[in-house]
């Protein structure tokens, strides 16, 4: 009887073990999307979260789908709480990642699904032009991979995710109490370069300790990626500025162009906050908050987090990296890029369900819930919903998106960059330049020469 | 023969546990860690592609892109390793030391210098940075001392010639209270009539201490070298928290390389060029485990 009773136990066992496993990732079947289903969301944003919880409540009101947002933070938990559900087989249905580079690796990895067949035209007409194919992985992206990426797995026209936040790094934010400190302007921006330069040393001088820029150098790229990328764009033209990333070193770094670049960005080094290297991103933009610093650099979304801290947008001036008065062009002009997308895991069993979520968040009504609760410029194009939803300081970064095609600067377009592009070297070589100044122009110019060069003898 | 079965799975029933802890936890770990040491992988394709002694050699000495990084990060590795130890055991010998031989407030005392080692080391490396910086304690009271001259207008950690030793200092500081509390327990091992009768034989207390104490504890030095080797070898927190490496790249150590390679490189395969410096540090851990016995022997 015992005996009879265990087997009968263990048959039960494992019948539950195997509907478990039937039940649980892997499956691609999915449920058309229905009333009363219920979605999970992960995101790597606090702030979206909320912003997203409250999209969601209006998305459940009108189609009775449910859906529970997760916060997952910082960037690195995010990663191996992904990595750790992919192995479980217990990813949620939807997931928001850095757009154009994360997203595509995890659609290449088999963890996104490809939705080419579902985003149709009219979907992609709805966000700023520039971020449409965010999610798309093209044929040069294929060939430029390294031979062991996901991506030479992966079918070009592939697309794994819908862009949903946009924006611009390069933007220069100003304390207007500062500057009218120093007897500067509080409302116009600098027009050059030069300029700018003039107007930091006049508010380091009046304010040695708190009128100087802060960045966060202790992630050494940002001054590379943010400051002088726009700047030597500017300088020589799109041609030129992407033949310093190239294999020919006559047209690199260590040229007469490209040392005349640098020795632009070590202007700087006078300017610096104390201790702007040992600050990271947030920690500098709250220095800036805390009026540690008269200027500070960042992107559109870093507007967003200064509100948050304290700093409320009026009191702050806003102007693209200005441009110098003897560069190529005359004014700069940022290409917004898609920073975050969306995309459904291959693994959700509610993959209707989970496109109409999707299709509903960037939608107008819905990308501007988002935008307003968040401060974050949404990829959806809101046209002259822009202001009310967004709030006017918010809405007028759009302006530095729009100007002369020449002159725009795209940090999305990574084309000319070596396979396995890692923009930590350069980095670290930027800070050696200034604030450090270990290395002069012609040095850093030569040394960044020798890091590109051997990224691509490595990609080789 | 019943008895000796119930036996043998009564002894199973309580050893399994532990058995199938340790194989899931520590063999799987280990094993799987290695084999991924031989791949390419991202930790999110279902396969992993091999590649042999590639990664081996792409850090040692192949890929220009990363061997020299990872060159100067060994080199910086090596003057923790050496540092950290080496100051450890000459501030930690002597206090123990004086310790022992105070007889008031000595418990006290033992709290207070034990105070760095109950303090989660998280919170202490972000109290430290407010500390160092340019407008911190430390400048402020050597201003106040008359020592301007010593204050970083920079910060501690923003110097490069500075950074590092810092840090070292900082683990020095986390590191004393552990070696003080093992050198008061083989202090207090120590036959007290042996130093009696070297005190009778009119022997000098610099001499008690060089040529009894020093030598009888012999093996508590050999422990907490041990200790600060292993964790100046596999310690990333600190220089993650504190530095990330910098300013400039100045403080990147092999331990924070390797995490670095894990976790961000974005969503490059890079999980097994980590899996193999984590092995090759393994290696390093070893051989310095080996010397550092010889030594210790030679000198007993």
């Amino acid at each position: 009887m015992a005996s009879m009773k265990a087997r009968i136990l263990s048959l039960a066992a494992v019948a539950t073990l195997v509907a478990a496993g039937c039940s649980s990732g892997g499956g691609q079947t999915s449920e058309p999307a229905a009333s009363g289903q219920s979605l999970t969301m992960w995101t790597f944003k606090q702030s979206h979260a909320t912003a997203l919880q409250k999209a969601a409540e209006q998305f459940t009101a009108q189609t009775g789908i449910g859906v529970k947002v997760e916060a997952v933070t910082p960037d690195d938990v995010f990663k191996s709480k992904i990595q750790s559900a992919a192995q479980t087989g217990d990813l949620p249905d939807v997931l928001e990642a850095h757009a154009a580079g994360e997203d595509l690796e995890l659609g290449a990895s088999g963890l996104l699904a490809d939705i080419s067949g579902d985003v149709n035209d009219a979907w992609k007409g709805r966000f700023l032009p520039s971020t449409r194919n965010a999610g798309v992985l093209d044929q040069g992206r294929i060939d430029r991979a390294a031979a062991d990426s996901p991506f030479k797995q992966a079918k070009a026209g592939s697309m794994y995710a819908v862009p949903f936040t946009a924006g611009a790094f390069g933007i220069v934010y100003a304390n207007k109490e500062k500057l009218q400190a120093a007897g500067l302007s509080p409302d116009t921006p600098p027009a050059s370069w030069e300029e700018f330069v003039a107007a930091l040393k006049t508010s380091t001088e009046k304010d040695p300790q708190a009128g100087g820029l802060s960045l966060g150098l202790k992630v050494s790229q940002v001054g590379f990626n943010w400051i002088y990328q726009p700047l030597a764009h500017a300088y020589l033209g799109k041609e030129k500025f992407q033949g310093l990333f190239g294999k020919d070193t006559a047209a690199g770094f260590g040229s007469p162009d490209g040392v005349k670049t640098l020795d632009l960005y070590a202007q700087l080094t006078p300017y610096w906050m104390p201790g702007a290297t040992t600050l990271g991103i947030d920690e500098a933009d709250i220095a800036f908050a805390q009026g540690k610093s008269a200027y500070n650099v960042g992107g559109t979304f870093t507007l967003a987090f200064l509100a948050q801290n304290g700093m409320s947008p009026d009191k702050v001036l806003t102007f693209p990296i200005p441009p110098s008065e003897t560069g190529a062009h005359k004014d700069i002009v940022m290409a917004p890029l898609a920073l975050t997308s969306l995309g459904v895991t291959s693994t959700s069993k509610n993959r209707a369900a989970a496109l109409k979520w999707i299709d509903y968040v960037t939608s107008p009504a819905g990308a501007g819930i988002v935008a307003k609760e968040s401060l974050d410029l949404p990829a959806t194009d809101l046209g002259a919903e822009a202001a009310t939803l967004m709030g006017p300081e918010l809405a007028a970064l759009q302006k530095y998106f729009t100007g002369d095609p020449a002159s725009t600067y795209d940090a999305g377009d990574t084309t000319f960059f070596p396979g396995g592009y890692d923009q930590v070297k350069p980095g670290d070589a930027f800070v050696r330049l200034s604030p450090l100044k270990e290395l002069d122009p012609a040095q850093a110019g030569k040394e960044l020469d020798a890091i590109f060069g051997a990224m691509w003898k490595s990609a080789e | 023969m019943a008895s000796r079965w119930k036996e043998w799975v009564t002894g199973w029933a309580f050893v399994f546990p532990a058995v199938a802890l340790f194989a899931v936890m520590g063999v799987y770990t280990i094993g799987s860690g290695l084999a991924l040491s031989f791949a390419s992988w991202n930790g999110f394709t279902p396969n992993w592609i091999w590649v042999g002694l590639e990664n081996y050699a792409d850090l040692l000495w192949a890929d220009p892109a990363l061997a020299p990084g990872v060159r100067r990060a060994a080199w910086n590795t090596l003057q923790v390793c050496v540092a950290v130890p080496l100051l450890t055991v000459l501030i930690s010998l002597p206090l123990a030391v004086t310790l022992n031989s105070v007889r008031r407030l000595r418990g006290l005392l033992r709290s207070v210098y034990f105070l760095p080692y109950v303090t989660t080391g998280i919170a202490t490396y972000y109290a430290w940075r407010y500390l160092l910086e340019p407008e911190g304690s430390i400048n402020l009271m050597l201003r106040s001392a008359g020592l301007g001259s010593l204050a970083q207008p920079q910060g501690w950690l923003a110097n490069p010639s500075t950074a590092l030793w810092t840090l070292i200092l900082i683990l020095v500081w986390s590191a004393v209270p552990t070696a003080t509390l093992l050198y008061l327990t083989g202090l207090q091992a120590i036959d007290p009539s042996m130093v009696e009768a070297a005190r009778i034989d009119g022997a000098a207390p610099r001499q008690v201490l060089r040529r009894i104490i020093v030598p009888l504890l012999t093996p508590m030095t050999a422990g907490i070298v041990l200790l600060g080797v292993r964790d100046s070898l596999h310690g990333f927190q600190i220089f993650l928290i504190m530095t990330n490496g910098g300013p400039g790249g100045h403080t990147n150590v092999l331990a924070l390389e390797t995490y670095e390679l894990a976790f961000f490189k974005g969503l490059a395969p890079t999980l097994g060029l980590s899996s193999a410096l984590g092995w090759l540090l393994f290696v390093g851990a070893v051989l310095l485990t080996l010397a550092n016995a010889r030594l210790l022997r030679r000198v007993r």
